[in-house]
């Protein structure tokens, strides 16, 4: 394949600047800077399992593996490659995500054995578990920090979204967001953060907007914290599981990547209202499955899309950071912002 | 009266059958109620202990490291420390008299947090398995 060999199947894409990093079922974790996809590093010796997982530092020099071998290991950029300088143990099954918090001094990972840890890094590269939590009842799959704030979101097997902040010292779960009839694969925060998206196994995709205590519009709250609502809920556009979920900073568009295959890009419409929001479809593409032929392009203003042949039927999707390319991925995908 | 009379025998023979069935359902609800109970009492014994022996167990651990850690006052053993604290107020504070408790399990599944964090930071195995021995603490 284009760019991207050396593994039976991959899991997992990012984007730093114009380079990719890919966590893969082959255990490793090739790391691909350049235009040319040519793989410059593969992290072995890790993990004794899947890579499930990768995720970038905000600063760029440390990159994340989560591991169905219940370990995340943290790489340091060398001049001369990636060296392992930690490895964070303690869950008690596969790791399904990790998400590095905007400040780069927070990561959070979630597992298979329902709970969601928050780690906490210090200048001296130390890491220390700040906070173990256990409101999910089900597998989580998924977890992402608000763009710029310290709030934490996970996506259950369990039908629901979980937000989470610190307390008086401690992480607490500070909403919950049901809904979904099923399994939620991935969120997506929107560039303000005032907006959430959520995909699931029930076919669509929910957008929730978070309402502060008195709000203008009458959505009532409990105490002081605000409330997230659903405020859209994007039905029939999918026909199977949507396994992942981006939505652009610059150009406010959501991305889904689902079980058929297909791409599908929404843009919020004209007369869309910020409580009451429309999308409308603005791109959708199939991508030919197994035979190795690479082939899909769409475009939504300066994106393209680029895919690669899907030989497990998980497909995840990314923006990229310059808009140059949206990659589609058989993996899940993240990128430095 | 004779057509009383034989009102009221014809009426036991003809609704003897609903009457067994009845006469014999009361008997069989008692008797089940009282297994059931018998049986819940048992079930709510064992739970009652294994909750109680886990978190126990917690206690004991999280004690025994404050009493060992009491002489290091350096800053890195104060967020062990710290922890350690939070623990075990989360324990004391856990109402073992109330099994009606609306929070039990919420509050039981902070404690298990709690102490899966203080493990990580003691850097010790929460199942207390050492090595590759096969065996490991559960509840």
């Amino acid at each position: 394949g284009r760019g991207l060999g050396g593994a039976r199947f991959g899991w997992g894409l990012v984007w730093v600047g114009r380079g990719l990093g890919r966590g893969g079922a082959c255990r490793s974790v090739p790391v691909s800077p350049g235009a040319g996809w040519s793989c410059r590093a593969v992290l072995g010796e890790g993990h004794q399992r899947t890579v499930r997982r990768v995720a970038w530092s905000p600063c760029g020099s440390f990159l994340a593996s989560a591991s169905f071998d219940a370990t995340t290991c943290i790489w340091k950029r060398q001049e001369d490659g990636f060296e392992c300088v930690t490895t964070l143990e303690g869950h008690e099954n596969e790791v399904k995500s990790v998400a590095w918090a905007p400040s780069g001094t927070l990561l959070a990972t979630c597992s298979r054995d329902k709970s969601v840890w928050v780690w906490e890094v210090d200048e001296e590269e130390e890491y220390e578990c700040v906070s173990v939590l256990n409101s999910h009842t089900q597998d989580v799959k998924h977890v992402v920090w608000h763009p710029n704030q310290e709030l934490l979101a996970s996506a259950s097997y369990d039908d629901t979204v979980k937000l989470y902040q610190e307390e008086e010292d401690d992480w607490v779960c500070c909403a919950t967001l049901e809904g979904h009839e099923s399994t939620v694969w991935s969120v997506a925060f929107d560039r303000s953060g005032e907006r959430l998206a959520s995909c699931s196994d029930d076919k669509t995709v929910r957008i929730w907007r978070r309402y502060e205590p008195g709000n203008q519009e009458g959505v009532s709250c409990s105490g002081n914290d605000p409330t997230w609502k659903c405020i859209c809920t994007l039905s029939g556009y999918h026909s199977r599981t949507i396994y992942d979920v981006s939505w652009c900073h610059l150009t406010g568009a959501l991305a889904t990547a689902c079980g058929d295959d297909a791409i599908r890009v929404f843009e919020e419409s004209a007369s869309s209202e910020p409580h009451q929001p429309t999308f409308v479809l603005a791109a959708h593409c199939c991508c030919c499955v197994g035979t190795g032929t690479l082939h899909c392009s769409a475009s939504v203003r300066r994106t393209s899309v680029e895919a690669e042949p899907s030989r497990k039927n998980r497909p995840r999707v990314s923006f990229s950071r310059h808009m140059s390319l949206m990659a589609r991925a058989v993996l899940p995908v993240s990128f430095l912002e | 009266m004779a057509a009383a009379a034989g009102s009221d025998m014809f009426d036991e023979i003809v609704m003897a059958e609903e009457r067994f069935h009845g006469e014999g359902y009361q008997e069989g609800y008692a008797e089940g109620s009282h297994v059931g109970v018998v049986e819940g009492r048992r079930y709510g014994s064992l739970h009652g202990a294994k909750i109680g022996s886990e978190i126990g167990c917690y206690l004991g651990f999280a004690l025994t490291w404050q009493c060992l850690l009491q002489n290091c006052t350096d800053e890195k053993n104060s967020k062990k420390i710290k922890a350690l604290d939070s623990l075990i107020g989360m324990i004391q504070k856990f109402p073992y008299e109330d099994p009606t408790y609306d929070k039990l399990q919420e509050d039981l599944e902070k404690i298990r947090g709690k102490f899966k964090q203080v493990c990580s930071m003691l850097n010790i195995q929460s199942d207390f398995r050492m090595g590759t021995e096969r065996s490991s603490l559960t509840f």
